[in-house]
């Protein structure tokens, strides 16, 4: 019994004292992109967002949703000149 | 690391209504360059009212009604607990920004004979006036703001202001795209950085679907705080009645004036007034959980065309994705009822009244430093007072700078502040924004979301004092990343003030928003005071009072009352949990 409070006790220790580990996750994000629709090099949507939730994809060179942080505002949408844009309401709150 | 360095005699913080008005205010008295407006996301669309508005929330108009009204109102729709000559200043003010709006090229409703169409929303006066193309709000802002020549600054957040002695000298902040240091010399400084939206977490659990506008993360209240300025009322929260899931409002204040209200779940009323007070919130809170929760927005008795007429405004302006929302989820406004829940917490004087503390020239207790809008208490301002007191922020501060000299160097006080913003890229593995944001709004919903009681808000407050500790643990790996950590200083920041309020008002005042439950009654012998915060010499958070200066309109005891008793005296109901009856002896036990 004390052996087991003891490796308690060293590990909680220890786990106060060690790094930090990571993974990644995938998200089912609420702006989604026409591509063919989508203008290379236009920025209009990426500077309308309020919370600079959208960025140029580099594999594509055309806009996407990078960050998880969408208000379904829909300025991006409403001032894309190309009807490029369908926001859809987050999955969290459909 | 690259840094911006620029000169001017008035930084403008934050290019919502607000900051606008006071940019270009500012910028009519000065030559170009002399003010610079920065705006963390961009001017065409940011702040509260980045996709428009659909009307002015409390428009004072001449032969509808009159500054004493209104004043006299707003001082019964807060408690008392306000400083009158700063809401006589916006009334007797405002309407002189109407007609530059109207000039500007805003659209108000007007009736046939070519008057205002005033509705009434509160609970004794009328003062809507509906902006049906109130879309266009942003991008009309936007466009005086260019022509006028303000030097508008984008995606640049400010993350604390310099001080020359006691008077503010200047603004330090960073690019959230190249990650560039910005430093800004001023003479002035006019805060409109919004509410502090991001505090409370919504009930779906979804970090940015608040509410206000995400990007309104308290940064005005910490910028305030770290400088000296005291604050107020913190303990009067924002919490407003919404969509439920959606977050959005319904809303009552375009509807109710077309025939629609908020009824419990057998489709009756239950409230005399849907504007927003503590007190109307409270008797929404109590039947929500009582047995005759949910509660809607009923709609579904309208004629075709009015409905018609409700969605041509609500989704286009404010919220416009309400109509997805509601399409998804298989409802329509003729068929179903909007089932209703209330928001998350916030700090927002737009709608309640805690904020920075300013008087009625929107000076706040630093030399040098004003606030408007949603962040400086005027209580229950919203949009025009916003609007209105940006425009005569920049009028005094205009006077002020007349008489301020160059500063000394601030290298230190610069150099400290680019280590800290900084430090979170150093740990590219430390713990996520998003983690860390989460739990600590987790845990404000936790401890401080009414009602409150002292064991409770100790055990939150003890929460946010370790938060501080684990801001040390918080990594960015991209100039994005900074933005979200340095907004977990700000939520945490007003997290620790919203629980130290709350805990000294021992009483309970403003129906929801501050409802003690070990202090149940509203205590005017002891606590007919303004309750004031600020940062003390040695850096600790200090609470203090100040008095309720005597009122200009004044009101009777009956009168301060009068928002008391809003719900309908046929409606009775008690939320208290009743113990479950015990079987009668005669019926027995089952064996």
């Amino acid at each position: 019994m004390s052996e087991l409070r003891d490796r308690e006790l060293a590990k909680a220790a220890q786990a106060l004292q060690v790094g930090n580990a990571q993974t990644t996750r995938r998200f089912d994000v609420p702006v989604v992109v026409d591509l063919e629709k989508c203008i290379t090099k236009c920025r209009i949507c990426i500077d309308s967002c309020p919370v600079d939730c959208l960025a140029v994809n580099p594999e594509t060179g055309k806009a996407h949703m990078a960050f998880d942080e969408c208000w379904y505002c829909l300025a991006c949408e409403l001032d894309c000149p190309k009807d490029a844009i369908t926001v859809k309401i987050p999955f969290l709150i459909r | 690391m690259h840094a911006t360095t620029l000169e001017a005699d008035i930084v403008v913080v934050g290019g919502g209504s607000a900051g606008s008005t006071a940019a270009i205010r500012a910028q009519q008295a000065l030559p170009r360059g002399r003010v610079v407006l920065l705006e963390k996301a961009h001017i065409k669309r940011s702040g509260a009212i980045a996709i428009g508005m659909d009307g002015l929330n409390n428009a004072i108009i001449p032969g509808h009604a009159t500054a004493e009204q209104y004043v006299k109102e707003i001082t019964m729709a807060n408690d008392g607990i306000v400083n009158q000559r700063a809401i006589w200043e916006y009334a007797t003010h405002s309407f002189e920004m109407i007609n530059q709006l109207d000039a500007w090229g805003v659209k108000f409703q007007k009736t046939a004979s070519g008057d205002f169409d005033v509705k009434k929303v509160h609970h004794k006066g009328s003062y809507v006036l509906p902006m049906p193309e109130g879309y266009d709000l942003k991008k009309i802002l936007t466009r005086v703001l260019k022509r006028a020549g303000v030097n508008v600054i984008n995606r640049v957040m400010a993350t604390r202001l310099l001080k020359d002695g006691d008077r503010i000298a200047g603004v330090v902040g960073f690019d959230t795209r190249t990650g560039e240091l910005a430093v800004i010399r001023a003479k002035a400084v006019i805060l409109a950085c919004g509410a502090s939206g991001r505090l409370g977490l919504p009930a779906s659990g979804y970090l940015y679907g608040t509410y206000e506008n995400p990007a309104n993360a308290g940064d005005g209240y910490s910028l305030a705080y770290h400088a000296g300025a005291e604050l107020t009322g913190i303990e009067c929260f924002q919490i407003n009645p919404l969509i439920k899931d959606y977050n959005g409002p319904a809303c009552a204040y375009v509807t109710g004036p077309l025939g629609g209200y908020t009824v419990n779940a057998h489709g009756n009323r239950f409230i005399e007034s849907d504007y927003w007070s503590g007190h109307m919130m409270l008797e929404f809170y109590r039947e929500l959980h009582s047995e005759n929760g949910p509660v809607y927005l009923k709609l579904d008795h309208l004629a075709p065309e009015t409905l018609t007429e409700i969605e041509r405004v609500l989704h286009k302006t404010e919220r416009p994705s309400r109509g997805r929302f509601h399409a998804g989820r298989g409802n329509s406004y003729a068929t179903n009822m909007v089932e209703m829940h209330i928001s998350e917490i916030g700090l927002c004087s737009g709608h309640s009244g805690s904020g920075v503390w300013v008087n009625e020239r929107g000076e706040t207790t630093v030399p040098g430093l004003y606030a408007a809008g949603d962040m400086a208490c005027v209580p229950h301002n919203y949009l025009l007072g916003a609007l209105t007191y940006g425009h005569l922020c920049a009028q005094n501060a205009l006077e002020y700078i007349a008489n301020v000299g160059d500063g000394a160097a601030l290298d230190e006080q610069i150099a400290a502040e680019r280590e800290r913003i900084f430090a979170p890229l150093s740990r590219p593995n430390g713990i996520p924004h998003h983690q860390y944001e989460y739990k600590v709004r987790r845990l404000v919903n936790d401890y401080l979301q009414p009602p409150k009681s002292a064991h409770r808000l100790t055990a939150g407050l003890n929460f946010f004092l370790r938060a501080s500790e684990e801001l040390n643990e918080v990594g960015a790996q991209t100039p994005h990343d900074l933005m979200r950590v340095m907004e977990g200083h700000f939520i945490r920041d007003c997290a620790e003030m919203a629980a130290r309020a709350s805990l000294y008002r021992t009483e309970s005042r403003w129906g929801l928003y501050h409802y003690r439950q070990d202090f149940p009654t509203m205590d005017d012998e002891r606590w007919f005071v303004h309750v004031n915060l600020k940062k003390d010499e040695q850096g600790a958070m200090q609470m203090l009072e100040r008095p309720i200066e005597p009122y200009i309109v004044p009101l009777d005891r009956s009168e301060l009352r009068e928002y008391h008793n809003l719900r309908i005296a046929s409606a009775p109901q008690s939320s208290e949990l009743k113990r479950p009856t015990a079987p009668s002896a005669e019926r027995g036990l089952p064996a």
